[in-house]
């Protein structure tokens, strides 16, 4: 496990900083040209919030949250971006039961379409809610950010990244993580003490620094634990499981079917003895 | 065409509820066909919150642990060998295959790419729960596909299946003891992933040993209901002093689920219990009316021997478990503000195929040896080749396969 730590640290990273997003969506737009998604038709004040589209779906794989909050009786905005967080020992990839979803060694966490048969247990194991399925067809699929994995494999950067005009800096997780600390040290005032990303789920191929409690902005409350250990725990217990209740049965069974038979036996043994006597007489 | 004909004069014959019970599996069928036309999205109210609705928290989650009445019953009569028990194994067979073959209907039609089934069988990943459940599924129908074939065999007089049959009749047993512990376990390992999504009245680390003791206890209230049933309207002989033995071992069963349950409660869980007023009620209605009065009602001998109570309190007991599995796969995940309500065609299916389930064992009750089958003229000891028992008893084995 810890060797792949060291792997998950070198590998690509967002950092994303709320504080310097200005909400302008440029990283939605660009997600939404690369990968040729439709465009939703939306309706102001649909959702919790200013935000549209509504929530991410099969059509919206990155999104800007909007937040109203109150900051010394004046009213501020907050902006979260909303985004697969790519984990190191992602959930979607553990409970896939044929396997479609990957963690690769660049990084992103990518799904394979033609493996999947749909079972949207993935989706009902994401912390994060991330994985969409496609309602709108007969034979749907599963849909989430790749973290523009067909752009970092030729040396670019993820398309929002590319996009952000302020607040995603992409490179290997371990530098993320140390620029994250220094904007914190640096400016005590403006960050709150957190990364969010560094720990979560056991640790994220995206993290983030904001200036407001996490809850507050619709982060999620997530475990530390990375998630597969919770069903590995269980799982791992199977092939004990299978021989020993296979093997105590199996002995059991044998035990008292030849109590039986030893019973029948002697009963027969009795019988012709009986008969013999008998006989003789 | 006179094949045909016999057919329908065959139906035409039937009682009025089997008319009824066709008729919703052929709204069931017709619904099924409506889904695949259409797609899930149109069909289901299913979305991006509720990926997961009434066909795998009913068709599967619930109905996996109803059909548990084969495995249990099977490893109770032959491992323990309780020898007396035996006239119930047949019908708890015939149910528990029922049962898993429309599992496996819903668990099909809740695919999104139900043309694609196969690729569990090729790409395997061992640390996904629904792998493993799909697998033992697959082996689980298989075993009960073999056991079933007996009274088929019996009925059309094969004799040499029969006596390969007899001989993998323990391994079978054994069989399908060890792969259900593992597939009725692993339904609640599903859920062990949903750490911050399950309510922790429901979500704890022994969620698969609870599955697993859980399952026992409604497998054998299934079988208790199911015979009082077949008594009442299928006219079979009264098994109550049968029934009465399952009744005994019960109580112990809950006994130790709700040890184990207490247990995971007060020392394992984590987060809040009374934070959701809506929750705490489910929880009590479920373990209140769905564990502990069953419980007290079985430990009375009044209950026990009685056949209307014991019915009602293994009822009981089913309806806890029912209330259990929908609690912990969809009224117990944590969602802000929506609500899933199943569509007509989820309703439609679903009914349709309870009413399968229903059909299919009267149907098999009728035309082949489930309950005529009298064990006690049936040799059932193991063709024992060390000790030659067999060339002795020679005339005594022939006799098992002809029954
Ligand atoms: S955020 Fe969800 S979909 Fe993305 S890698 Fe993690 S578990 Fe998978
Ligand atoms: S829906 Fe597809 S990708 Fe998701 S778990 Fe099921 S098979 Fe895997
Ligand atoms: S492009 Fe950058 S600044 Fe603009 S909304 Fe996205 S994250 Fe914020």
């Amino acid at each position: 496990m810890n060797s792949d730590l060291k792997e998950f640290n070198s590998a690509a990273a967002f950092l994303i900083d709320m504080t310097k997003c200005t909400g302008c969506r440029g990283c939605q737009v660009a997600c939404k040209q690369w990968n040729q998604l439709k465009g939703e038709k939306t309706r102001f004040f649909n959702g919790e919030g200013y935000q549209n589209p509504p929530s991410m779906s099969e059509y919206t794989f990155t999104r800007i949250k909007f937040r109203d909050y109150q900051k010394n009786g004046q009213n501020e905005f907050a902006f979260y971006k909303e985004m697969c967080m790519h984990c190191n020992e992602p959930a979607c990839a553990s409970v896939c039961p044929v396997g479609a979803f990957k963690k690769t060694k660049e990084g992103p966490v990518v799904y394979d379409a033609k493996r999947c048969i749909g079972c949207r247990f993935c989706m009902v194991a994401c912390p994060f809610g991330v994985p969409k399925y496609e309602w709108s067809k007969a034979f749907p699929l599963v849909r989430k950010c790749t973290g523009c994995y067909s752009r970092i494999r030729e040396g670019l950067k993820p398309a929002c990244a590319t996009a952000c005009p302020s607040a995603i800096t992409y490179g290997p997780r371990a530098e993320m993580l140390k620029e994250a600390e220094r904007r914190i040290a640096a400016r005590p005032e403006r960050y709150l003490k957190k990364i969010y990303g560094k720990e979560e789920a056991g640790g994220t191929s995206v993290i983030y620094l904001t200036a407001l409690p996490f809850d507050e902005l619709g982060f999620k409350q997530v475990t530390k634990r990375s998630l597969p250990s919770y069903t590995w725990q269980a799982l791992r217990l199977v092939p004990g499981i299978f021989l020993t209740v296979g093997g105590s049965l199996s002995l059991l069974s044998w035990f008292t079917h030849r109590k039986e038979r030893l019973k029948k036996e002697e009963e027969q043994r009795q019988a012709s003895s009986h008969k013999a006597k008998e006989e003789n007489q | 065409m006179t094949a045909a004909r016999l057919i329908i004069n065959e139906i035409k014959g039937y009682h009025r509820f089997l008319k009824f019970l066709m008729v919703l599996v052929g709204l069931g069928a017709l619904a099924s066909l409506v889904r695949f036309i259409f797609g899930l999205g149109v069909t289901t109210n299913l979305n991006d919150t509720y990926p997961w609705g009434l066909w795998i928290s009913f068709d599967v989650v619930t109905a996996v642990p109803l059909a548990a009445g084969a495995f249990t019953l099977g490893a109770i009569t032959h491992c323990f060998h309780i020898k007396k028990l035996e006239p119930l194994v047949r019908p708890a067979i015939v149910t528990g295959f029922l049962g898993y073959s429309l599992v496996s209907v819903g668990l099909l039609l809740d695919l999104g790419q139900p043309q694609r089934c196969w690729h569990t069988m090729v790409f395997w990943n061992p640390h996904s729960p629904m792998f493993e459940v799909s697998m033992c599924i697959m082996a689980y129908t298989t075993v009960l596909f073999l056991e079933f074939l007996s009274p088929v065999c019996e009925r059309f007089g094969y004799h040499l299946p029969l006596r390969v049959l007899r001989t993998l009749e323990m391994p079978l047993v054994v069989a399908a003891a060890a792969i259900s512990t593992l597939h009725q376990s692993s339904l609640g390992t599903f859920f062990l992933i949903a750490v911050d999504k399950l309510h922790s009245l429901w979500y704890n680390p022994l969620l698969p040993l609870l599955f697993w003791i859980s399952a026992i206890f409604s497998g054998l209230s299934i079988i208790i209901l199911e015979a009082t049933m077949t008594h009442k309207w299928l006219g079979q002989e009264d098994e109550s002093e049968l029934l009465e033995t399952l009744a005994r071992i019960i109580p112990w069963v809950i006994g130790v689920y709700i040890l184990v349950k207490a247990y995971a409660l007060f020392f394992l869980s984590q987060g809040p219990f009374f934070d959701r007023p809506g929750m705490v009620a489910l929880f009590a209605v479920e373990t209140i009316a769905g564990v502990f009065v069953p419980f007290f009602m079985f430990m009375r001998k009044k209950v026990r021997t009685d056949n209307r109570l014991r019915a009602i309190a293994a009822g009981l007991l089913i309806f806890g478990l029912v209330l259990n599995r929908f609690n912990v796969s969809m009224y117990g995940m944590i969602h802000d503000g929506q609500v899933y309500i199943p569509s007509l065609v989820e309703t439609l299916v679903t009914v349709g195929i309870i009413a399968a389930e229903i059909l299919f064992f009267v149907l098999i009750a009728k035309y082949f040896p489930i309950f005529e089958h009298h064990p006690e003229t049936v040799d059932y000891s193991i063709p024992d080749h060390f000790r030659k028992i067999e060339k002795e008893h020679g005339e005594h084995g022939k006799v098992g396969s002809e029954a």
